[in-house]
């Protein structure tokens, strides 16, 4: 019996994920999001789907955009220095769209409690915020061993979690950039929180290459359900020492999601027009970013 | 006549000489321009003061996880918290794990700053949404890390680079951040660890808490009358006809500020 291969096409890992699905996409911020896979999900009309995040940026505002989702957990969506995250605005303030708010660093550890098989995670200090307030999935509790007061913030319980990474082998090991930051590690807790992981990678790798630095591979193969190779797959975010962000379409979508009108267009121009991937940076053309060496 | 010094240099100078040796300040960055002045830049530039003047020992957290860069290689902004221009900024430690080499649950960030679109006269704040939650007016970018500063860091810094009345409000949309609801001992009865707003920095004027833990004006900014900040903050203020001017930066800290700390003025301007 061979050992089975993991690597496919964008279109067949993303056709697995259910309607109605709670996801979670990996990257930090406006930093390597798993900007292909986002863009698959529009193309393959997956609806309904609630987004567990941390810090959420143009991932979650297209697809909010497109009509994917219906409710999102985080604790942010916005583009940092491009402003406010408008398709996401605009569909909380015409009531289309369920927002439940998480403090960032608890929604993160709402990962690390799947990771330990916990229910919930335990927190001391929500005192007279509102954000305990109006999310009744945190529940109030007395802490058994000091008596003080406390929270339990519910485990993120994601069913599919997808990440863009930069490296990985055809039976799914994914290594992180040695030098890395926190958006790189955020993919890994998000990884290890989930039995479903589909990972996008900047480079295929042979896994005789892959065993020259086995220190890197923070996700070995078991975790991972698909793996996808997907070049400038986080674009037009950046990917750590791959590639840099494409601030040229990066205005482009903040002018397009000004109104709704002019993002559907940008919609059928760049995504539901483009069959895949390939096609959208064909697309994109010139604007493309550099690629940079992975250090 | 042109002006000694400008606000930011002010603000900076300010902040800095509230710094005490031995402690760990963070910063983060921010959605839009005029907050980055203010949540990122300026106090960096205080730190840095305090490291260069009093407070040798301070420990600079930029963006939370890059230990004492070295804020003079800087020839632009760092326009991002985790692009690939500050993997390579020089600095002491970089945080890549989480958790990582701090824990502010256990009180281990001295102060940090923060900003918002509303604060109430009990230093509570707001970056979450106008209207209700459910459905809101307006809908801005969530609380973030707000809980977290002002509950658990040793206290805060609020930076408001707009000073208006629509800012300043005796009510606010949402509590993203909690100051002192009830006073000092309300804040206490909720079991907050740190101790929360300590001031509010604008272009106007500096806030600061009274030992209720109610907002007063503590001084005015050289050049602004006390009938311009009642007239740009929407709750009463009482009688400021004997709060002090903004002391003015000395020529020895200016001259740090501008050939030490920000020799390419990238961030103060």
């Amino acid at each position: 019996m061979e050992r089975t291969v993991k690597l496919c096409s964008l279109e067949e890992a993303v056709s697995a994920i259910p309607e109605g699905a709670r996801i979670a996409f990996g990257g930090f911020a406006v930093y390597q999001k798993p900007m292909a896979a986002a863009q698959q999900i529009i193309r393959a009309g997956i609806k309904n789907l609630t987004i567990v995040g941390c810090v959420n940026s143009i991932e979650a505002d297209m697809l909010i955009g497109a009509g994917c989702v219906a409710a999102i957990e985080t604790s942010y969506v916005g583009l940092e220095k491009y402003g406010l995250a408008q398709n996401y605005r605009r569909a909380l303030q015409n009531g289309k769209l369920k927002v439940v708010h998480y403090p960032e660093m608890l929604a993160w550890d709402r990962f690390r409690a799947d990771r330990e098989g916990m229910p919930f995670w335990p927190v001391y200090f929500l005192g007279g915020n509102d954000v305990a307030r109006d999310n009744p999935q945190i529940v109030p509790f007395t802490c058994p061993v000091t008596g003080k007061q406390a929270w339990a913030v519910p485990a993120a319980k994601p069913d599919v979690v997808v990440i863009h990474a930069w490296r990985g082998d055809k039976y799914g090991n994914i290594q992180i950039q040695e030098r890395s930051m926190l958006p790189q590690y955020l993919n890994v807790d998000m990884a290890r929180s989930c039995k479903n992981l589909i990972v996008t990678v900047e480079e295929l790798a042979d896994t005789e290459e892959i065993k020259k630095s086995p220190h890197l591979t923070l996700i070995p193969a078991f975790r991972t359900a698909a793996v996808c190779h997907v070049p400038l797959g986080s674009h037009p975010t950046p990917t750590l020492s791959c590639t840099e962000e494409d601030a040229a379409h990066y205005e482009a979508y903040v002018n397009a999601s000004a109104d709704e009108e002019a993002f559907e267009a940008y919609l059928d121009k760049y995504i539901r027009g483009t069959k895949d991937f390939a096609e959208y940076l064909s697309l994109i053309g010139e604007t493309r970013p550099k690629t940079l060496e992975v250090r | 006549m042109e002006k000694r010094f400008t606000l930011e240099e002010l603000l900076t100078v300010r902040l800095a000489h509230t710094f005490r040796n031995g402690e760990v300040g963070f910063t983060g960055l921010a959605t839009g321009k005029a907050a980055a002045t203010y949540i990122t830049n300026i106090p960096l530039a205080a730190m840095q003061l305090a490291r260069l003047t009093h407070a040798p020992d301070l420990t600079i957290l930029l963006a939370g996880w890059c230990v004492n860069p070295d804020l003079s290689a800087l020839t632009r902004l760092p326009s991002s918290e985790y692009g690939n221009e500050l993997l390579n900024l020089p600095c002491e430690a970089q945080m890549t794990t989480w958790p990582g080499p701090w824990s502010h649950r256990i009180g281990e960030i001295d102060f940090a700053f923060c900003s918002g679109v509303q604060v109430d006269p009990e230093g509570n704040i707001n970056c979450t949404c106008i209207g209700s939650h459910e459905k809101p007016k307006v809908a801005l970018v969530g609380p973030i890390f707000l809980p977290e500063h002002l509950a658990v860091f040793g206290r805060e810094y609020i930076m408001m680079p707009h000073h208006e009345k629509r800012c300043f409000t005796e009510q606010i949309d949402h509590i993203s951040g909690v100051g002192f609801p009830g006073g000092r001992a309300g804040r206490k009865e909720l079991g907050l660890t740190g101790s929360g707003p300590c001031k509010i920095f604008t272009p106007l004027c500096i806030f600061s808490f009274d030992e209720d833990g109610k907002i007063f004006v503590e001084s005015i900014h050289p050049g602004v009358t006390a009938q311009d900040v009642i007239d740009n903050t929407g709750f009463a203020l009482g009688d400021l006809s004997a709060v002090p001017e903004t002391a003015a930066p000395s020529d020895k800290e200016l001259a740090l500020l501008r050939n030490k700390i920000d020799p390419n003025r990238i961030l103060l301007g």
